[in-house]
């Protein structure tokens, strides 16, 4: 356990394939990690680096969870897998203790049997055996490390999703890894949570810690990287599927990559921010997510009433038994009056938790106005049925894996087509709107198989087919990378000029400001425009 | 508030409670172990929730033994009243007061149980006694499941009326909408668990070998003497009542 | 100080057999509790309810679970244990939704048959019994048919092993037997510690067997063999059904599911490791 036997980390991937595939998921992969340094892996949604990852810290292992050709390298010892039985069974156990990892669902690290962080933190020695000692100062030390020193004795389950984080690292580091895999450290954090990752990150560094970043953003922390890998993942179709398998296709330093095709081909998104190294990092036109060339369409005005108008709309969640305290002083909307035209494109932005989801909810009769009243193409939706007033709203959510729920990526788009336009109708909906967000070629794929950027671009896609009056997207750009982001505007775009409505929920003011004809901030319970 | 108990004294006082009441089969202790229960409860400001958690249980089960032997115990031999076939007995009367009392007893005893102890403090207490962390492990993640699952559920039905999906009156349409739910829970819930198992081997839980607790629960010995006498006296209970009914069971 | 190994040899034989004996051990208690109920059930319960007989069905059953539990559950993957908790949530929750459609069955071992299909038939007793003894947190009158439930699993996991999954029509059949067998193993907790059913629907079927004379014993296995297989034919039907609307990659990962192979289909590419 001392620094004397820190090594780096080596692997090399002939390929990789999920036991049930076909098609390997990665191939002709390498990577090494020296001690204290920051390694960054970049590539697009689906190209395997969550994959890579885990097989680096032994998450995923030879023959347990796959067929692995090729080797990896810790401390010394040499494993090479043939994918045969007569292969290395690695001791999960034991490599993580040396080369630790943090899914990019940070619940995913926590054992959910734990009561306060402190037992979380413990977890992993109270396994080891470690005697009681020196788990209390382990536990002081991460903590202090991490900044969780102030939530030891709270319940994980209600910590906020940068606290998640940092206790999830903390989970990790408290073994004192000598390699340390962090799979989208940043993703679906506000500015205050990724910048204390990152200054833990940082830390780890300097103390000596190697540490992997796995991410579909060049972003500030991967532009502190020493070495850039880009991973891509290479299509092939196969008459019926298309299989993809993720390959290395440049290494290099930041200053050698940045801006290059092959950056640009893996999806890569480049955020410029400040005191990163620039805002251009991935050349000109590739700027916080997607590039537009020329502004906003302009919105035409269409004839007849508003498609979505809300009048004097209040709501709390008082009545509701599973939230407490709420009175009528805090209610989550309040007044609200709003109208969005067909062919506008509307963003409503505003801090966590200001209820911008549940002003999105209104739309469609998922929660019922408390007083006020909501109006789709002119008439009220009050007493109509929410299976109802779908025919006319569109609303995708946060989670798609919540919204799939077939077998193939084709009946899921064609799910309750048959109704409003006949079986033959059904299909070509489903393939057109498939089409428009990009997934053509996949309608045999499962839903559940496709890579997460992918699966939000079906479920958009799902919504578009029945060609609502009124689209309203929520956080549509979360978890998407660049081909995504590129797919979802063009799709907005083109259900606008169709003359739908669209309002779409996010907290990116950038893209907001970019993308939308109006920019409309939720705070303190009412609209205003920004 | 009374000095914290072990959680294995309260698990031993409801099991040992619950075997004694069985052994005995006697209602007026059954109803007195109930009342008991129904105190306690009280005291500790739950037993609104072990009553209301006891009538969703005992009354169809009480409803049904009354039907069930009220109205049929051809063993019977004191013949209340007669309807057709079904004939009201004293002995049925008296059997459906002796089996519903005593299951009331036992459920509440537990449910009193259930809802005092704490699960941190019990799964820590089993590790400690050799128990496979594989059980205390089950026990705390379904708690924590529950909840998590309720609320995904609730997601996936709104996602779904989102998507046009108007559940049918019919049995068939009806299904249909079932299964529609159920295959994105328990895909989710499979997938999550996957990424839980590599989490939790990566954290040393599937190794073999002894683990110590961070977690540390007091078991003063006046408890552990306590524990000992109850288990020796619900042993003396079931002996007797082996020794008791033996040969009538035997003799059959 | 040794450094532990980085990677582990395939486990060995040696631990198996302790683990055999206290499986053997824990079916015969199961086995041996209820031929015992069986021959010395009292013929005449009027004298009383029958105290000696609940003892004799909660403690025997109760042991032999809880040997199985203890023999298979330290032997069982992680991956195969973070299932556990699942299969009794969706127990719980496909059960509840089940209700909903107004049947008249109560459909609660989905999950449990789920998993046994998934991970096998050791699985399967011990999530079934797990089950029982977890869920009792909640309902009590639960914890006597651990047993049961962990018959179920078992069968469920034999069903899918010898490939009675694979062919759509067989998988209900496979419950039927199950719930078969479940249900008379199930009738003298139902007799003895409970006096009857829990439910109105199948008290009024044991109340009209007891009006045709039979002791209760017999009139709750015949209400047993009437409601239980079609019961658990649906819920075998049901989980093979969300067997198959599983991607591929997620059966695929349970090392049971690839080695039997469990579901029709095409195998896999990748040669088993």
């Amino acid at each position: 356990m001392t620094a004397a036997t820190r090594t780096a980390l080596q692997i090399r991937i002939e390929a990789f394939t999920f036991h049930g595939d076909d098609a390997p998921v990665l191939r002709d992969a390498a990577l090494s990690v020296t001690p204290g340094s920051l390694t960054a892996v970049l590539g697009g949604s689906g190209s395997g680096k969550s994959t890579l990852g885990k097989l680096l810290a032994g998450w995923l292992r030879a023959g347990h969870a796959g067929q692995f050709r090729g080797s990896l390298e810790l401390g010394g010892t040499v494993l090479e897998f043939r994918g045969v039985p007569e292969d290395p069974r690695i001791n999960p156990a034991e490599w993580s203790r040396r080369v630790a990892f943090v899914p990019q669902d940070a619940a995913a690290m926590l054992s959910s049997v734990r009561a306060t962080v402190a037992e979380e933190l413990a977890f992993g020695l109270e396994n080891r055996a470690t005697a009681r000692e020196d788990m209390l100062r382990a536990v002081e030390r991460t903590a202090a490390r991490t900044g969780l020193s102030h939530l030891l004795d709270r319940d994980p389950a209600t910590l906020s999703g940068g606290e998640l984080r940092r206790l999830a690292v903390g989970c990790a580091v408290i073994a004192e890894p000598d390699v340390l895999i962090l799979d989208e450290p940043l993703a679906s954090l506000d500015a205050v949570g990724a910048a204390q990752v990152e200054a833990l990150v940082r830390g780890l560094c300097g103390a000596g810690t190697g540490v992997v970043l796995l991410s579909q953003a060049a972003d500030r922390l991967a532009g502190e990287a020493t070495r850039w890998t880009v991973l891509d993942a290479q299509t092939a179709h196969d008459g019926r599927t298309v299989t993809a398998a993720g390959t290395v296709t440049a290494a290099g330093t930041p200053a050698q990559l940045a801006g290059s095709a092959e950056l640009e081909r893996a999806g890569v998104i480049g955020i410029g921010g400040p005191g990163g190294i620039g805002p251009n990092i991935l050349g000109s036109g590739v700027a916080a997510g997607a590039r537009r060339s020329g502004p906003v369409p302009a919105a035409v005005p269409g004839p007849g009433p508003a498609s979505l108008e809300l009048r004097g709309v209040g709501f709390g969640y008082a009545g509701d038994p599973r939230r407490h305290g709420t009175g009528a002083q805090d209610r989550v909307l309040r007044d609200v009056d709003f109208a969005v035209r067909p062919g506008e494109i509307i963003a409503v932005t505003g801090p966590n938790g200001a209820g911008k989801s549940t002003l999105l909810r209104h739309f469609n009769g998922l929660l019922r106005p408390s007083a006020g009243d909501v109006l789709v193409c002119g008439r009220s939706i009050a007493g109509v049925p929410v299976g109802k007033v779908a025919a006319s709203v569109g609303l995708l959510f946060q989670h798609p894996r919540d919204q799939l729920f077939e077998r193939t990526v084709l009946r899921e788009a064609a799910f309750g087509l048959r109704q409003l336009s006949g079986k033959a109708g059904a299909e070509g909906k489903a393939r057109a709107a498939l089409a428009a967000v990009g997934l053509a070629g996949t309608e045999a794929a499962h839903p559940a198989e496709l890579s997460a950027s992918r699966q939000r671009l079906l479920a958009l896609a799902t919504v578009l087919a029945r060609e609502p009056a009124v689209l309203a997207l929520d956080e549509p750009t979360v978890g998407l990378d660049r081909h995504g982001l590129e797919a979802l505007q063009g799709a907005v775009d083109r259900a606008a000029a169709r003359g739908a409505a669209v309002v779409m929920v996010t907290h990116d003011l950038d893209y907001a400001r970019r993308n939308a004809h109006r920019v409309l901030e939720l705070s303190g319970g009412s609209l205003r425009e920004i | 508030m009374t000095p914290r108990l072990h959680p294995f004294t309260t698990l031993t006082l409801a099991v040992c409670a619950a075997v004694v009441t069985t052994a005995a089969a006697y209602w007026p202790l059954s109803v007195a172990v109930a009342l008991a229960a129904v105190i306690l409860a009280a005291r500790h400001g739950i037993a609104g929730r072990v009553l209301t958690a006891g009538a969703v249980i005992l009354t169809p089960l009480c409803l049904s033994l009354l039907v069930l032997h009220g109205l049929f115990f051809p063993e019977g031999q004191t013949v209340l009243a007669q309807w057709g076939p079904a004939r009201v007995t004293a002995e049925g009367l008296g059997f459906a007061l002796e089996l519903g009392t005593r299951t009331t007893a036992c459920v509440l005893v537990f449910l009193l149980f259930s809802f005092t102890v704490s699960v941190p403090d019990l799964v820590s207490a089993l590790a400690g006694r050799r128990i496979p962390p594989q059980f205390g492990f089950v026990l705390a993640s379904t708690l924590t499941l529950l909840p998590a699952v309720a609320g995904r559920l609730d997601r996936i039905r709104q996602a779904q009326e989102t998507r046009g999906m108007v559940g049918g009156r019919g049995l068939l349409s009806r299904l249909g909408t079932l299964r529609l739910q159920m295959v994105p829970l328990v895909l989710a819930l499979i997938d999550d668990a996957g990424s839980r198992a590599q989490a939790l081997d990566a954290r040393g839980f599937g190794s073999p070998g002894p683990r110590t607790s961070y977690r540390e629960v007091a078991d003063p010995p006046a408890q552990r003497l306590f524990r000992a006498a109850a288990l020796v006296f619900a042993a003396a209970a079931v002996a007797g009542r082996i020794m008791a009914s033996w040969p009538a069971g035997a003799a059959s | 100080m040794s450094q532990p190994a980085l990677t582990i040899i395939a486990p060995g034989q040696a631990a198996g057999r302790r683990r055999r004996l206290l499986e053997i051990a824990g079916a015969a208690a199961i086995a041996a509790t209820y031929i015992f109920l069986v021959l010395t059930q009292p013929a005449d319960i009027a004298n009383g309810p029958a105290s000696f007989s609940a003892l004799v069905a909660l403690g025997g059953f109760l042991l032999g679970a809880v040997l199985l539990i203890a023999a298979v559950l330290p032997a069982l993957p992680t991956s195969t244990v973070v299932l556990i908790p699942v299969a009794l949530v969706l127990n719980v929750v496909l059960g509840q939704l089940m209700g909903s459609t107004g049947l008249p069955f109560y459909i609660d071992a989905i999950g449990t048959v789920l998993i046994a299909v998934l991970a096998g038939p050791a699985a399967g007793a011990a999530t079934g019994a797990l089950c029982s003894i977890v869920w009792s947190f909640f309902n009590p009158t639960v914890l006597p048919f651990a047993a049961g439930a962990a018959l179920i699993g078992f069968l469920a996991g034999m069903a899918a092993r010898g490939g009675l999954f694979r062919r759509f029509y067989l998988a209900p059949v496979a419950g039927f037997v199950t719930g078969i067998l479940a249900g008379v193993v199930s009738a003298p907790i139902a007799a003895f510690v409970f006096g009857g059913t829990s439910g109105l629907g199948t008290g009024a079927i044991v109340s009209a067997f007891r009006a045709m004379g039979d002791t209760l014993l017999a009139a709750i296995t015949k209400q047993a063999l009437i409601s239980d297989p079609m019961d658990k034919a649906i819920v075998f039907t049901i989980a093979a059904l969300l067997a198959y609307a599983l991607p591929r990659r997620t059966t695929f990962q349970f090392p049971f599911v690839r080695r039997y192979r469990v579901l029709a289909g095409k195998a896999p590419a990748a040669p088993d490791a």
